[in-house]
C-alpha cells in the first residue's frame, strides 16, 4: 500500500528524518512511535505532500510514485490524515467541516454553481444527507449547524476524524488521536477507529504516545528516534528491542522497570 | 429586536420551503417600486443614490468572495472596477457595441485582470499581499490617468446608455431597474457559490490552507478562482457605473479613498458575511451622503470607525445579527427537546 | 405579511429623516458644486457665498432673496454628478454653478441639460464642455481652445518663428508641448527648430542647451513640471544664452516654485491666465484689496476673479430675467434665467476682456471669455513679482 525508500527531510541543519525505509501493508493498522521530536509528524507531512522530501527519497502509494506530488493531488489518490493540533475549520459549521472533507468527490464542476444548475442542488442534498449520516455515527449530528469552534475538545477530535473519513480515503494517517483524552475516551476512540477501518476498508497508520493503545491495536509498529528508524515489527518484537527501550528512557534505566512501563 | 429578526429569518425559511426562489422573488418585487416611493417621498436624487448603493453592493459582494470567503487580503479591488468601467465604455464608444455585448466582454476582461491581481496571493500573505494588490490597483488608475486613449485627464464622455429595443435605461429610475436586478442576482449567485463545494473550498482556505490542501483542495487554483470571481463582480459593477447616466468616467473615481470606503463597507457589514456586505454598502452610502457637509473629517471618521470596528466588532453588523439568530435558534431547538422530555 | 408592512413603514419613516430643507417659493435657489479640498478652494467658495449675501442684504434681486447651497465635489466626477442631481432634483435650484474641475463639469453638463437647468461655470477650461451642445451651459473662464493658441499667437507676433522645445514626459507637459508646436505650425507655418524629449524629472539639460545655443533660436519653450522647468531655466543661462533668447513656459510656469527655485532665471518667463493680480485697472486693485482683507490672500489668482465675475454676471442676469418664483413656475424661471444669461453682452469685469454670451448652443456663443492675459515674471526668488505682458484676444471660432 505505502512504501518509502530513503525518506529524508532536513530543516536547515536538523535532520528531522533520515533514510527511513518502511512498508505498510494494505488493510493493516500500523503504529508509528518514538520520543518527542523523533520525526513522526514530519513523516506524515512528507507522505501527505505538505513538505517536499529531500532528493533521493521515494514514496510509493498504491503503485504510484507520489514523491513530488502536491498535497491536494495526494489527497485525491485517497490519502487522508488528522493533525496533532486538529486544524479544524473553526469558523465553519460542524457539517461544513465534514462537507469540505468530501471535496474531491463532489460530482459537479467548480464553476457549475455559477450556472444555477439543479444538478448542483440535488448533488448538495445528497452530500448533505451522506455527511449527516457520518455525523450521526460520530454522535455529532445535533451540533451540525453550530460553528466547529464551539465544540468541546473531545468532540473536536471526533470531528477531525470525521473530516478525514469524509474524504473516503484508502489510507488514513492519525497523528496522536488520543492526546488529551481520558483513558475511557481513548478506548472509545479506538473502538470508533477500528469500526471505521472495517466499515470503509481502510489502511491506518497511527502515531500515538499512549503505548498501551498502540501495542494492543496495531499489527505492526515502526519506531523512530532522532529521525531514524530504529526498529520495526510486531508489538512483541518491538517490546523486546533494547534500542527502542533505550531511545525512550535512556541507557541507565533498569531493564525490568522498562518492561513494566511497556506492558503497562 | 432579535425576536423580530429571528421571526423574519424563520418566515423566510418557511417561504423557501414553498419554493427555494420564493423569498428572492418577494424581495425583488418589494424592491421594484422603490424608485416610485423615493421619488414620491423624497426626490429623483435618492434613486441615483440607490443606484450607486447597488453598484457598491456588487463590489462588496464580490470583494467578500475573495476577502471574506477565501481570506485573501486585497486592496486592489477598485482597480478591477476601473478596468471593467473603462473597457465597457471604450468597447461601446470605439466599436459601437451595445451594452449587452460590451458589458459581458468587459466583465471577461476584468476576470483576466483578476488572475493578475490574484497571482501574488500564491506566494504572499496578509500585509504583503495587501501591498502587492494595492500597487496593482493603483497602477491601473495611473495608467488611465496618463493614457489619452483611456480618458486621461478629460475622462471618457458620452458613454451610451443601455437599451432594450426602444426602452433606453437613461434615467435614474430606469437604470435602477437594471442595477437593482443585477445586484439581486449578484447576491443570489454569491449565496449559490458560498453554499457549494467551491464556496466551502474558499472558506477552508481562509481557515487553514494546509488543512485545506490535505483534504484535496487545490489551494492555488481556488485562490485564483476567488480572485477571478470577485473580479467578475467588480467588472460588472464597473460596466454598470460607466453606462450609468450621465455616462461619464474619470480616473479620480477609482482612488484609494474609494477603496477605503469599500473596505469600510465590508468591515462594517462583517467580513465574510454576504448580507453584512449588503447592509454595509447601503449604510455607508447613506452615511456618506448625509455627512457630505463634513467632508474634511470624512476620511478621518471613516478611518477611526474602521479601527474601532476591527477592535470591538470584528464580525461587523452581519456577523453579530447572524450569530444572534443562530444562537437563538440553537437554544430554542434544545428547549424544545427539553419540553419533549417532560 | 404584517412584518413586511412593518418594514415598509420603517423605510418610509427613515426616508422622512432625509428631508432636511423645506423649499419656499419666492426665493431664487442657486446651487454651487465645486472642489473645496484646498484652502484656496474653500476661500473662493466662501467668497461666492459672501457676495450672494451682500446682494441679499442690499435688497436681493427685485426683492427676492438668493438662497445658495454650496457643495463640495472633491473634484470627483461621481460626487459632482451626485451633487448636481441633488441640487437639481431635490433642492430644485434655478441655477447650477460649477464645477471647478473639468472632469466634474463635463458629466454635470448632461445632468443640467436633461433637467433643463441653466449651468454656469467658474473655472473649468476643457474645450469639450461647450462642444457637447447643451443649451443650458455658459462658461465664464477662458476656454482651453483659446488658451491653446494664446502663447503661439503672442510668440509668433512678438518673439519669432525659430523656437526650440524641451518637452518633459508627464502628461500635462506633453500636451502643452504638442499644442504649442501645432499652433506655431497652423498659425504661422513655423516648424520647430529643435525638439528634446526628456524625463519627467530630468536634471541635466546641458547638452540640449548647447545644441540649442548653436542653432540660433528666437525662443525656447520649456514644457515641464515646476521644479524640472526651474532647473532647465537655470541651466539655459549657464549654457550662455542671454535674455535675447526668450524663455517660454508651459502651463506649470504659473506655479510659485518656478520663480522661487529658478530665481533670476525666471525673469521674463510668461504664462497665460484669465486674470493678473498685477493688473493696474482700478477695479482690479479694489478687488485685490477686498480679497486680501476678507480672506487674507496676498495676490488672488484667476480662480478668485472668475468666481467673482461669475457672481456679477449671475446678478445681472437674474435682475434681467422676469422671474415668477412660484411653486409651479420653476421650469419657466429656469428658461428665463438661461435666456437672461444668454443675453449678456460685453460684460466688463475683472476678466482681461469683455465677456459675451449669445442664444445659440454652440461654443461660439457659450465660451464667453476669449481674452487671456500673458503674465511675465519681472523678478524671481521668494519675493517674486509679475507684470502684465500682453492681452491676447482670440477669434470667436478659434480652435473649433
Ligand atoms: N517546519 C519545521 N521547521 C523546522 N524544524 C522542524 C519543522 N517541523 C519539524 N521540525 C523539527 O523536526 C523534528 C521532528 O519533528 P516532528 O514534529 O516530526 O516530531 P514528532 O515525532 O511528531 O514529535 P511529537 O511527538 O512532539 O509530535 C523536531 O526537532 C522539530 O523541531
Ligand atoms: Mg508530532
Amino acid at each position: 500500500m505505502l512504501e518509502t525508500k530513503n525518506l529524508s527531510k532536513k530543516f536547515g541543519g536538523l535532520r528531522a528524518l533520515w533514510d527511513v525505509n518502511t512498508k505498510i501493508e494494505q488493510g493493516t493498522i500500523h503504529g508509528l512511535i518514538g520520543p518527542n521530536g523523533s520525526g513522526k509528524s514530519t513523516f506524515f507531512n512528507l507522505i501527505t505532500g505538505i513538505y517536499q522530501p529531500d532528493l533521493g527519497s521515494h514514496i510509493n502509494f498504491a503503485g504510484q510514485d507520489i514523491t513530488t506530488r502536491s498535497a491536494h493531488q495526494i489527497a485525491e489518490l485517497g490519502v487522508s490524515r488528522t493533525f496533532q493540533l486538529l486544524r479544524l475549520f473553526l469558523d465553519m459549521t460542524v457539517l461544513e467541516n465534514v462537507m469540505v472533507g468530501y471535496h474531491c468527490h463532489s460530482p459537479y464542476g467548480i464553476l457549475s454553481p455559477i450556472f444555477l444548475g439543479t444538478k448542483v442542488r440535488k448533488a448538495e442534498n445528497i452530500i448533505r444527507e451522506e455527511m449527516i449520516e457520518l455525523l450521526e455515527f460520530l454522535g455529532l449530528a445535533e451540533f451540525a449547524d453550530i460553528p466547529a469552534s464551539e465544540l468541546s475538545g473531545g468532540q473536536k477530535k471526533l470531528l477531525s476524524l470525521g473530516r478525514a473519513i469524509a474524504m473516503k480515503p484508502k489510507l488514513l494517517l492519525l497523528d496522536e488521536p488520543g492526546a488529551g483524552l481520558s483513558p475511557v475516551n481513548i478506548d472509545n476512540l479506538m473502538d470508533t477507529i477500528l469500526t471505521l477501518k472495517e466499515r470503509y476498508k481502510l489502511t491506518v497508520i497511527v502515531v500515538e504516545h499512549v503505548l498501551k493503545l498502540v501495542m494492543n491495536t496495531c499489527e505492526r509498529i515502526t519506531v523512530l528516534d532522532h529521525g531514524k528508524k530504529i526498529a520495526e515489527g510486531t508489538p512483541e518484537e518491538v517490546k523486546g528491542n533494547r534500542s527502542v527501550v533505550e531511545a525512550y528512557l535512556g541507557k541507565e534505566m533498569a531493564d525490568e522497570e522498562i518492561r513494566r512501563v511497556f506492558t503497562g | 429586536m432579535i425576536e423580530l429578526l429571528v421571526r423574519i429569518n424563520n418566515s423566510i425559511y418557511n417561504l423557501s420551503r414553498v419554493h427555494r426562489l420564493l423569498p428572492w422573488l418577494i424581495a425583488y418585487l418589494v424592491l421594484l417600486p422603490l424608485p416610485k416611493l423615493l421619488e414620491f417621498v423624497l426626490s429623483d436624487y435618492y434613486i441615483d443614490l440607490a443606484n450607486r448603493a447597488c453598484l457598491f453592493i456588487l463590489l462588496c459582494v464580490g470583494l467578500n468572495i475573495v476577502k471574506g470567503f477565501c481570506g485573501q487580503v486585497t486592496v486592489g479591488h477598485i482597480g478591477l472596477y476601473a478596468i471593467g468601467a473603462v473597457s465597457s465604455a471604450l468597447l461601446a464608444i470605439n466599436y459601437g457595441l451595445s451594452f449587452w455585448v460590451s458589458a459581458p466582454l468587459a466583465v471577461l476582461i476584468t476576470g483576466f485582470a483578476g488572475i493578475i491581481v490574484g497571482l501574488p496571493s500564491v506566494r504572499l500573505e496578509g500585509a504583503y499581499l495587501a501591498l502587492a494588490t494595492l500597487g496593482l490597483g493603483e497602477s491601473v488608475r495611473i495608467m488611465i490617468a496618463v493614457t489619452p486613449a483611456l480618458g486621461s485627464s478629460t475622462g471618457i464622455m458620452l458613454i451610451p446608455a443601455p437599451a432594450i429595443g426602444d426602452f433606453v435605461f437613461d434615467s435614474f429610475e430606469r437604470y435602477y431597474y437594471l442595477v437593482m436586478t443585477l445586484a439581486v442576482l449578484g447576491i443570489y449567485l454569491s449565496f449559490a457559490i458560498l453554499r457549494s463545494t467551491t464556496g466551502r473550498a474558499f472558506q477552508a482556505i481562509r481557515e487553514d490552507p494546509i488543512a485545506a490542501a490535505v483534504v484535496g483542495i487545490n489551494v492555488t487554483m481556488y485562490k485564483l478562482l476567488a480572485f477571478v470571481i470577485s473580479a467578475l463582480y467588480a467588472g460588472l459593477a464597473g460596466a454598470l457605473f460607466a453606462h450609468m447616466p450621465p455616462g461619464y468616467l474619470h480616473h479620480n473615481n477609482f482612488t484609494i479613498i474609494e477603496m477605503v470606503t469599500l473596505l469600510l463597507m465590508v468591515v462594517l457589514g462583517g467580513i465574510g458575511n454576504i448580507w453584512g456586505g449588503v447592509i454595509g454598502a447601503i449604510v455607508v452610502t447613506i452615511i456618506y451622503d448625509q455627512t457630505k457637509d463634513y467632508y474634511f473629517y470624512q476620511p478621518l471618521i471613516f478611518g477611526i470607525t474602521m479601527v474601532l470596528l476591527v477592535v470591538f466588532m470584528p464580525r461587523g453588523i452581519g456577523g453579530l445579527l447572524g450569530r444572534m439568530i443562530v444562537k437563538k435558534k440553537f437554544i430554542k431547538n434544545h428547549e424544545d427537546k427539553v419540553i419533549d422530555f417532560a | 405579511m404584517f412584518k413586511i408592512n412593518k418594514i415598509c413603514l420603517g423605510v418610509v419613516a427613515l426616508s422622512f429623516m432625509f428631508v432636511s430643507t423645506a423649499i419656499y417659493a419666492g426665493d431664487i435657489r442657486v446651487g454651487i458644486t465645486m472642489r473645496m479640498v484646498s484652502e484656496n478652494g474653500q476661500k473662493y467658495g466662501q467668497m461666492m457665498m459672501d457676495e450672494i449675501d451682500i446682494i441679499n442684504k442690499s435688497g436681493g434681486i427685485n426683492g427676492n432673496n438668493i438662497v445658495a447651497t454650496l457643495m463640495n465635489d472633491e473634484c470627483k466626477s461621481d460626487k459632482g454628478v451626485a451633487n448636481a442631481n441633488k441640487l437639481v432634483s431635490q433642492k430644485k435650484v434655478h441655477l447650477v454653478i460649477g464645477s471647478t474641475c473639468s472632469s466634474v463639469t463635463l458629466p454635470i453638463v448632461a445632468v443640467t441639460a436633461k433637467a433643463k437647468v441653466p449651468q454656469i461655470i467658474p473655472h473649468s477650461t476643457n474645450a469639450k464642455i461647450t462642444k457637447l451642445g447643451s443649451d443650458w451651459i455658459f462658461r465664464v473662464p477662458v476656454s482651453g481652445r483659446f488658451y491653446a493658441g494664446v502663447n503661439a499667437k503672442y510668440v509668433g507676433e512678438n518673439i519669432g518663428m525659430r523656437i526650440a522645445y524641451i518637452c518633459a514626459a508627464d502628461a500635462a507637459s506633453q500636451n502643452d508641448c504638442q499644442a504649442m508646436q501645432g499652433q506655431m505650425r497652423s498659425q504661422h507655418g513655423a516648424e520647430p527648430v529643435y525638439v528634446a524629449e526628456v524625463q519627467e524629472k530630468e536634471v541635466d539639460f546641458r547638452t540640449h542647451m548647447q545644441k540649442i545655443k548653436t542653432s540660433n533660436v528666437d525662443g525656447i519653450m520649456i514644457a515641464a513640471l515646476a521644479e524640472t522647468m526651474a532647473r532647465a531655466l537655470i541651466q539655459s543661462y549657464e549654457a550662455g544664452m542671454d535674455e535675447s533668447v526668450r524663455r517660454i513656459g508651459s502651463s506649470s510656469a504659473s506655479n510659485a516654485p518656478v520663480p522661487k527655485i529658478a530665481g533670476d532665471a525666471a525673469k521674463n518667463v510668461f504664462f497665460a491666465a484669465a486674470y493678473a493680480a498685477a493688473d493696474k485697472r482700478p477695479i482690479a486693485r479694489l478687488f485685490n484689496e477686498m480679497v486680501r482683507e476678507r480672506y487674507g490672500i496676498h495676490a488672488p489668482d484667476h480662480d478668485f476673479s472668475q468666481a467673482y465675475d461669475l457672481i456679477r454676471i449671475v446678478e445681472i442676469a437674474l435682475n434681467n430675467a422676469k422671474l415668477k418664483l412660484t411653486n409651479s413656475s420653476l421650469a419657466d424661471d429656469r428658461v428665463a434665467i438661461r435666456n437672461a444669461i444668454a443675453g449678456i453682452r460685453n460684460y466688463q469685469g475683472l476678466a482681461s476682456g469683455p465677456i459675451s454670451f449669445c442664444r445659440d448652443s454652440s461654443p461660439v456663443c457659450r465660451d464667453g471669455n476669449r481674452t487671456a492675459v500673458l503674465i511675465g515674471y519681472t523678478k524671481g526668488g521668494e519675493q517674486f513679482e509679475t507684470e502684465v505682458l500682453a492681452r491676447v484676444t482670440m477669434p470667436m471660432d478659434f480652435g473649433l
